[in-house]
Order: C-alpha cells, then structure tokens, then sequence
C-alpha cells in the first residue's frame, strides 16, 4: 500500500459506519475482501503492460472523498440526457446516489425489476446474491476492487424470462461540480436478461458543467442468459477535466445476443475495459465505439473476448477521431479456447488524426488455439483520405467543409452498428453536436444511415 | 473553352501522360478512347487537380485561366465537373446535403444567392427526373450501398445540379445494363447547350452510340496518337485498339 492511498481507507471506516451498515452481511464482507484485494493491488502502473499507454497518475494522486450524497440538478439538464421523442424509462443517479425525483419508471412490464441496488438488496437479495461480483475478477482489476469495496448504490435491472421490454431504459449518471472536493462515485450496475429476454439500455454519464476534476468508477454486470437479446448504449460524455473508468463484464449464455455501443467523449482520462465470456454455443457478441478526442484528453478502450464454445460471431469495430494533443488506447483482445472451433471474430480499429500532434496506440491481441475459425483484425491510423476529399472538392467543397463532412460520415460509420434505431439517432446527434463545437462550426450534416 | 498543351504528368515518380494537346470548344463533344491503362483516368483527374498527380510540363487554360494553377475546388467554381470512374462513399452524409453544399458554395463563389432548402429540394427533384433516380435517394448516404448503375446516374445528377462548363466523364457507362446506359446517356444529352462542353472518356464504343462526339481521340501511353470524328470510334469498335498500335509501329 502506497500512502496515496490512505484515504480510501480513512473513508472505507466512515463507509462502514454511515451508508454501509444499512446493507446485508454478505454484501459487507463482499466489501472487505475487496478492499484487501485493492490494498493488495495497489494502483496500476505504466510498467504493467494493460496499462502501459494510460498513465493513471493523476487519478492515484488525487484525494478523492467518498461521495456520500446525491446533489442537486436541474431537471431541464437530466432531459437534456434523454433519449429525444420517444418513451423511456429512466432512473437517474447523481453522484453516485440514487435520484428518485429524477426516475420515471411507470409502466414497467410484469416480470422487470429496474431499482437502485440499494433496494434490491432488500427485495431481490437472493438474486442479487447469485449473481453480484460473481462475473467480476476484482482480484485482477484494481478499480474493479475499489469499486467492490464502495459497493453500494448503482442499477439492478431483472428482465424475466421470454418479457421484452419494448422501451429503453435510461440509466443516468450524472456528476456534479464539485466546488474543489474532488469525489468518487463508485457505481455498481448488474443486469440480468433471463432466457429470451430482450432489453435496451442507454447508459448516460454526464457532468453539469462547470468545473469537475470528479472520479466515476463504474461496475457493470451483464448476464445474458439464453436466447436473450441486450443491447447496450454507453454514452460518457462527462466533463473534460473529469476522471472515468468503468469495467463492463458481460457474460453470455448460448444463444444469447449482446450489442454494446460505447460512445466516449468525455472525460481527462477514461478507460474502458470491456471483457466478455462466450459460455455458451451460437452467441452472438458485437462490441463498438466511437472516441472522439480533443485537448489533452486521453480516452482507453480494452476489450477482451473471451471465445470458450463453438460457432459464435463476434464482431468490434472500434472507430476513433482525434484532435489536438489528445490520446487514443484500442487494445482488443480475443482469446479463443481450442473447443471454440468456428469461431468467426472480426475485430477493426480505425482512426483519424485531425492533428499531427494527436497520438493513438492500437494493438489487436489474438491468442487462438482453436484450428477451425475465421478470426481478423485491422488497425488503421491516419489523416484525411485523400481522395475522398478530392471527390468533395470537385464538387466545389472547400477543404474545410469537406474535413468536416467526412469526419462526419466517418463517425456515422461507427454510430451505424447501433441497432436501436431511437438510440442511434441520439448518440449521432450528440456526436454531430459534438464534432461542431470542436470544428467550431454550424455547417455540419446531420447524420443519416442508409 | 479548354486548351490543353504538351500537358506530361507523374503519379509516384511514374510518367503516365507524355505530352497531351487537345482543344476542346463550347458546344463540343469529345470522346477519348484507349486501351485500359493508356492514361484516360489520369489525364481526368489531372485536369480536376487530384493531389496524388504532378505535372511536369506543359499548360492548361480553362476560358483564359490557367486550370493548373487552381485547387480542385476553385476548378468546379469556375465551371469544371469530373464524374469518377469510381465514386466514392461518403457513409453518413445524404446525398441532399452533399449536393447542396457543393452547389452553394459555387453559387457563393460566382455572387450568386445561397438557395435555401426549399429552393434546393424543389430544384433537385426536378433534376432527379432527368436520370430517373427515385427520390428516395435524397436522404441516402452518398453512394453508400448503391449499385454500379446507381452510383453513376448519382454523378450524372450531381452534374446536372451543378451545371458545370466541362464536364469530364470518366466511364461512365461502365458497369451499366443496356437500360442504365440509356437513361444515363439521355441524361448528359439533355444537360448539352451550346454553352457547356464534355469529355467523354471512354474504353467502349458502345457509350458513343448515345453520346455522339463531335471529336475522337485515341490516347495510348499517355499520347493522343490519332483524332478524328465518330466514325473513328467506329472504326477502334471494329478493329480494336490494335489497328492503332500497327500505324504507330509503321510510322515509327
Ligand atoms: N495512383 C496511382 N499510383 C500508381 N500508378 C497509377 C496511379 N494511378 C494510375 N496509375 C497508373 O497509370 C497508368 C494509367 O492509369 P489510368 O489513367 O487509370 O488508365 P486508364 O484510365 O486509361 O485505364 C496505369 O499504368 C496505372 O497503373
Ligand atoms: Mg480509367
């Protein structure tokens, strides 16, 4: 244990004696196992190779305070974060805490459970028992441990089986400014789609503006069982001087069908860690993203597939556009099992640099003991294409406008792997959005799919 | 309208156009024709200004301007359009936007008032009756999952929208049924005025049976090697490229 990390445990001993006690003893000793493993661990360095292009400095370094309550938002900025012209139902989080005022979740269908953990403790113990932490190797991941510690508010959905949940669920996470505390909100998310089952997801992690150096280090849990469809939307576009991390753990059952989207915009350093087990035959696992950076962000994405039976597809187009001094990290890894024959994994990394002084590290990671599969992968970084915008500028586009519009199509490209047609428009408008004040202009088209 | 001279260009340290000279007049049509690889593609995008295309020698001038002097862009505000052999996919981007932002900035360029979207779709649809292209294709990404035939009529659109003075066509007619080919070519005759002037580049007679040139000429290893009129494409239908090939050796 460094002494930068004294004060987790300064607050670990406030936690056990405010907001943790209320919890059942299995949910506390889960937290003190954790917070052995996190001692144990330490954080991570650049010397580890997971970690050898994201410097997490900064993040050890900062005295991060447990938030202990949610705060106040203005109810115009949570609909601001909602998916536009379609019902939904929502529950909101704001620092980690759970926001009632904010959740609408009239309607839900017999046999959903959508509920902030803290309840489906006392409601759904037994559930939540089964399957809470039991995808997660908190040993192996530092910030998945400190979040297992904190354990405490976050989602639990249950969808039952053969129920298909019609509308999305927005879960939003919303992070407040902090007036010079810096504090950690750790979120913990578990989701289960019994057999059949089929549910929407938009995961939105957004800051009020103003100035927000705050720490979101999320834990979500996704148990796919069979047959079951779940489709996933992350959006994080939390400030630019904020701190994000967030583990996603996705177990699939055979049969079962996963499309996950991660949209990143936001924060001084985001990591994503994306890690899916393929524990059953005919699953069919679809990993995406789109990053756009700019400043001195550094926004990380690693994925790992994890290919234990036969004949299951799994596909990762991970597209990043670059602007300024920032950093991109895409390492996908897919580890494929010798009875995984089949396999069919296809796993494309793209980005484009705006900026000469742009960085990104890509590496595909493909361990495969299996003789009988199709696995490829592609990494490609670059400016422009230069005929592309020789094709705009014979028709009288300026070289301007055409960086702009093909920026555009660039990212429409990722965004297009969005099966929900509802959500999909949203993450292209907020991406579009985004791409014009960096650009700084209007005169950008509005994304559309063929 | 166009006067080319002793025009040499490299790609990659390569010459491929060894000295052109070819005037073209308002009202003209001229058809180049040639064996596959012989430069007709280079010498399009040459007179387009792609960047990949370095001219060595020689001089263009587009109604008393010097072409080469121009970025491609200020070259389509001055009247020039290319319809690609190969066009590209801009996934994202409808084909309504793309076309309106070309044609605004032109109109910009020439002083002429911007047209709202009202005033832009209105005109486009009339435009899309001359290729016969459903409107359905105004909010497609531009070329994005389009057929061969498909993405050609779409040049042919983009050309009848932005009314250029040259139009250069560079195989237009490959990958078309025998249907395409005729709506296609119906097209390009109807957007024909005294004013305006086009290039048919082409490796086929079968395109100059719609299209009629007024000229023809056979480019061979970056060189115009013989002109003549249509009945010179007639001639390459049934002899091919060979015939050629003999004369030079003879006059050699
Ligand atoms: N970008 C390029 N890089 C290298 N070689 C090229 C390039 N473009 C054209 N060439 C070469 O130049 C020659 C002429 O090509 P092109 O103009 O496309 O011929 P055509 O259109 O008459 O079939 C060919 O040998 C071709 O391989
Ligand atoms: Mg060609």
């Amino acid at each position: 244990m460094t002494h930068e990390m004294n004060h987790y445990f300064t607050d670990f001993q406030k936690f056990q004696n405010n907001g943790a006690a209320k919890s059942p003893a299995w949910v506390n000793d889960l937290r003190k196992s954790a917070l052995a493993d996190f001692e144990q661990k330490g954080f991570p360095t650049t010397k580890q190779e997971d970690w050898k292009y994201t410097n997490v400095a900064p993040i050890a370094k900062a005295q991060f305070a447990y938030s202990s309550k949610a705060g106040m938002v203005d109810p115009e900025f949570v609909r601001s974060l909602l998916v536009e012209g379609i019902d939904q139902f929502v529950i909101t989080f704001v620092n980690g805490h759970l926001s009632p005022e904010h959740s609408t979740m009239e309607g839900l269908p017999a046999g959903v459970v959508v509920k902030n953990l803290i309840e489906a403790y006392i409601t759904h113990n037994n559930l939540v028992e089964e399957h809470l932490t039991k995808y997660v190797q908190y040993q192996k991941n530092t910030f998945t441990a400190l979040n297992t510690a904190f354990i405490n508010d976050g989602v639990f959905v249950h969808v039952s089986a053969g129920v298909e949940v019609t509308k999305p669920i927005a879960l939003l996470f919303i992070s407040t400014v902090n007036n010079g505390e810096q504090t950690a909100s750790h979120i913990r998310n578990l989701i289960v789609a019994e057999d059949g089952a089929i549910v929407n997801f938009l995961h939105n992690f957004a800051s009020v503006e103003g100035v927000n150096t705050n720490l979101t280090n999320v834990v979500t849990e996704i148990i796919a069982k069979k047959n079951s469809i779940v489709e996933l939307v992350k959006v994080q576009r939390e400030s630019e001087s904020a701190f994000h991390v967030e583990n996603l753990y996705v177990h699939q059952h055979r049969e079962s069908n996963v499309h996950i989207f991660s949209l990143a915009v936001g924060g001084a350093i985001a990591r994503n860690d994306m890690s899916v087990i393929i524990d059953g035959e005919s699953t069919e696992c679809n990993l995406n993203g789109l990053y756009i950076t700019s400043g001195e962000q550094l926004i990380d994405h690693h994925t790992f597939i994890h290919h234990i039976h036969p004949n299951c597809p799994s596909h990762e187009l991970f597209k990043g556009i670059l602007f300024d001094k920032s950093r991109a990290v895409f390492n996908g890894k897919v580890y494929v099992e010798p009875e995984a024959q089949k396999t069919d994994s296809k796993q494309t990394n793209r980005n484009l640099l705006l900026s000469d002084d742009a960085i990104v590290d890509t590496k595909p990671e493909l361990e495969i003991f299996a003789d009988d599969v199709k696995c490829t992968h592609g990494a490609a970084v670059g400016g422009m294409n230069e005929t592309h915008s020789f094709y705009l500028k014979t028709r009288g586009i300026s070289e301007g406008s055409a960086r702009g519009i093909l920026t555009v199509g660039f990212a429409a490209e990722a965004t297009q792997k969005i099966r929900h047609e509802a959500l999909r428009r949203h993450v292209d408008g907020i991406v579009v959005d985004h791409l014009r004040k960096k650009f700084g202009t209007g005169n950008l088209p509005d994304i559309v799919h063929g | 309208m166009i006067e080319i001279k002793n025009l040499h260009a490299n790609v990659n340290g390569k010459e491929i156009l060894r000295g052109i000279n070819l005037t073209v007049k308002a009202g003209e049509v001229h058809a180049i024709m040639g064996p596959n690889g012989s430069g007709k593609s280079t010498l399009a995008q040459v007179l387009s200004g792609h960047p990949a295309y370095e001219v060595t020698q020689g001089s263009v001038t587009f109604e008393g301007q010097d072409l080469l002097d121009m970025e491609p862009e200020v070259r389509a505000h001055a009247g020039v359009f290319l319809a690609f052999q190969y066009p590209v996919e801009i996934p994202g981007v409808s084909n309504s936007y793309f076309l309106k932002a070309g044609l605004n900035e032109i109109r910009k360029s020439r002083g002429e008032e911007e047209l709202d979207s009202m005033q832009f779709l209105k005109m486009l649809k009339e435009k899309m009756k001359i290729v016969e292209m459903d409107a359905s294709f105004i909010n497609r990404p531009v070329n994005e999952g389009f057929s061969g035939g498909e993405k050609k009529r779409n040049e042919i659109l983009q050309m009848a929208v932005l009314e250029p003075k040259l139009a250069i066509l560079d195989e237009t007619d490959s990958g078309l049924d025998i249907d395409a080919l005729k709506i296609v070519s119906a097209g390009v005759n109807k957007l024909k005025t005294p004013q305006n002037a086009t290039i048919v580049v082409t490796h086929y007679q079968r395109l100059l049976n719609y299209i009629v040139p007024d000229f023809v000429h056979v480019l061979v290893k970056g060189r115009i090697v013989k002109s003549g009129g249509k009945e010179l494409a007639m001639e390459l239908e049934a002899n091919g490229y060979d015939f050629i090939r003999e004369e030079m050796l003879q006059s050699a």
